[in-house]
């Protein structure tokens, strides 16, 4: 490959994010020579590439300066697919204090440490199940089977949404994100695609808010159709794109992170073996396997002001885009960034953001991974890759689609 | 000095109660309350670490 350099590197197409996966050495270059990078390339809009974890907390530290934009991501515009006019869901992620704030409050308590720490026997009994469903085989795709279901479940259950309807959460989920993915979108239109799934998405939702209006229960579909904001119900179209945020985040990132720890173990048979010999490094490798994978590529943002970053100049309405997978691999914040230590700590990754909009189900991931790869180390005696993983095609969330793996799996302890 | 949290931000991590357990209080409603009027000057480092860990940047240390 001919040598890296500022002005031809490229970070945003998503075919290089299937090929190759993370463009680290991209990103390595651009913390090292130009942190905040006026990133000028034909089809995508000029931004300014922030790659710096101290840069990223400085820019979350500050909601009202760098405002979240409407879009989520920045994205390469395509032949015969133009971009949405308009945001297809209007939900926390482009929200703006104090509104954001108001929104976030509905649901919050359902995410505190102390909530979904109620929710550990049900999480260790759905990945007992999980991996009870891997026994008697030697091989499997560990995407479909293992790591899409627990989150799946967990956040369907907190819903409660029947069992039945879970397949349709999934394909849904990911169509929502991976819309410029052959396998997930629906149409070479990546505007049709979303508006499809959004239709779809809002149809079930409604029906679901109707019903806990009238029978409501303890579950969080019930929270958000009879939560209010300020006094008022909230309105239709950010009552339907809540209930869609929730069930996209609570299904692709934790799924992510999980393959990708699993894949980071396979190519790091020590740290596999630290782990299986003990399963108490379960929450440090959690924290470690958040960083190492750091599923959410970039989150966008836009300056309300003239204003000065990383010794560079940024107008009013420039966009930035912040690089969370970047930031975890910065050398100056982290001693060997690019080794995988399963016993790392301090650990001060921002995979998860930081500041006003800091992911609400953190915790849960957390609660999510840590059981998971307890369970796995606890049960898991062997795992190798059996085939190429498979990407997904998109520079907004790091997604892998299919693993396949071979495998020794004892029965239940 | 004078230690403040957003009780707009906190959603009760208890970053800061892990690292400065003398200034900090995580309570029933999951909030982080400050226990401490003015904290004395050792306590600051402690304070500063909490300040940059919370996940959602809700506490400030206000000088006097």
């Amino acid at each position: 490959m001919a040598a890296l350099t500022l002005e031809t590197l490229d970070i945003i197409n998503p075919d290089l994010y299937v090929q190759r996966g993370y463009p680290h050495e991209e990103w390595a270059l651009l913390r090292k020579e130009a942190p905040v990078f006026r990133y000028e390339r034909p089809s995508v809009e000029p931004f300014w590439a922030i790659t710096k974890h101290a840069d990223i907390v400085n820019v979350s530290r500050q909601p009202e300066l760098f405002r979240s934009s409407q879009f989520l991501f920045v994205v390469q515009e395509e032949p015969g697919s133009p971009l949405p006019e308009e945001p297809v869901l209007r939900q926390l992620l482009n929200m703006n204090p104090p509104e954001h704030g108001e929104f976030r409050r509905v649901v919050n308590q359902r995410f505190t440490p102390r909530s979904v720490k109620q929710l550990t026997d049900q999480i260790e009994r759905i990945t007992t199940e999980v991996l009870d469903d891997l026994v008697g085989r030697d091989a499997c795709d560990f995407v479909t089977e293992v790591s899409a279901k627990l989150p799946l479940a967990v956040i369907a259950e907190m819903f409660g949404i029947p069992r039945a309807d879970w397949a349709m959460m999934f394909r849904l989920s990911n169509t929502m994100i991976g819309p410029t993915d052959p396998e997930y979108g629906t149409s070479q239109n990546i505007t049709e695609t979303l508006e499809r799934a959004r239709l779809e998405f809002f149809q079930y939702f409604n029906q679901l808010c109707e019903d806990r209006r009238k029978n409501p229960r303890d579950d969080l579909a019930s929270v958000l159709a009879n939560g209010t904001v300020n006094g008022e119900p909230l309105p239709p179209f950010e009552l339907l794109s809540y209930f869609a945020l929730l069930i996209i985040a609570g299904n692709e990132t934790t799924r992510n992170a999980t393959t990708g720890g699993l894949h980071a173990l396979i190519s790091n048979p020590a740290q596999w073996e630290r782990l299986r010999s003990d399963p108490s490094l379960a929450s440090k490798a959690t924290e470690e396997i958040v960083r190492w994978t750091s599923p959410v590529i970039q989150f966008t943002r836009i300056a309300t002001a003239d204003t000065v970053l990383g010794g560079q100049q940024l107008r009013q309405g420039d966009v930035l885009v912040l690089f969370y997978p970047s930031a975890a691999r910065d050398e100056e914040i982290f001693e060997q960034p690019s080794t995988f230590d399963i016993g790392r700590y301090p650990n001060p990754h921002i995979s998860f953001g930081i500041g006003e909009h800091f992911c609400l189900g953190a915790n849960l991931a957390r609660l999510e991974l840590q059981v998971m790869f307890r369970q796995l180390a606890e049960r898991m005696e062997f795992a190798e890759l059996a085939g190429p993983v498979q990407r997904m095609r998109s520079s907004f969330v790091g997604g892998i689609k299919h693993m396949p793996i071979r495998y020794r799996i004892r029965a239940r302890p | 000095m004078k230690v403040v949290v957003d009780h707009n931000l906190c959603e009760g991590n208890g970053r800061c109660v892990e690292v400065a357990p003398q200034v900090f209080e995580l309570r029933d409603d999951d909030l982080s309350y400050v226990l401490m009027d003015s904290p004395p000057q050792e306590l600051r480092a402690k304070i500063q670490l909490a300040t940059t860990l919370c996940p959602r940047q809700a506490i400030r240390l206000v000088e006097d």
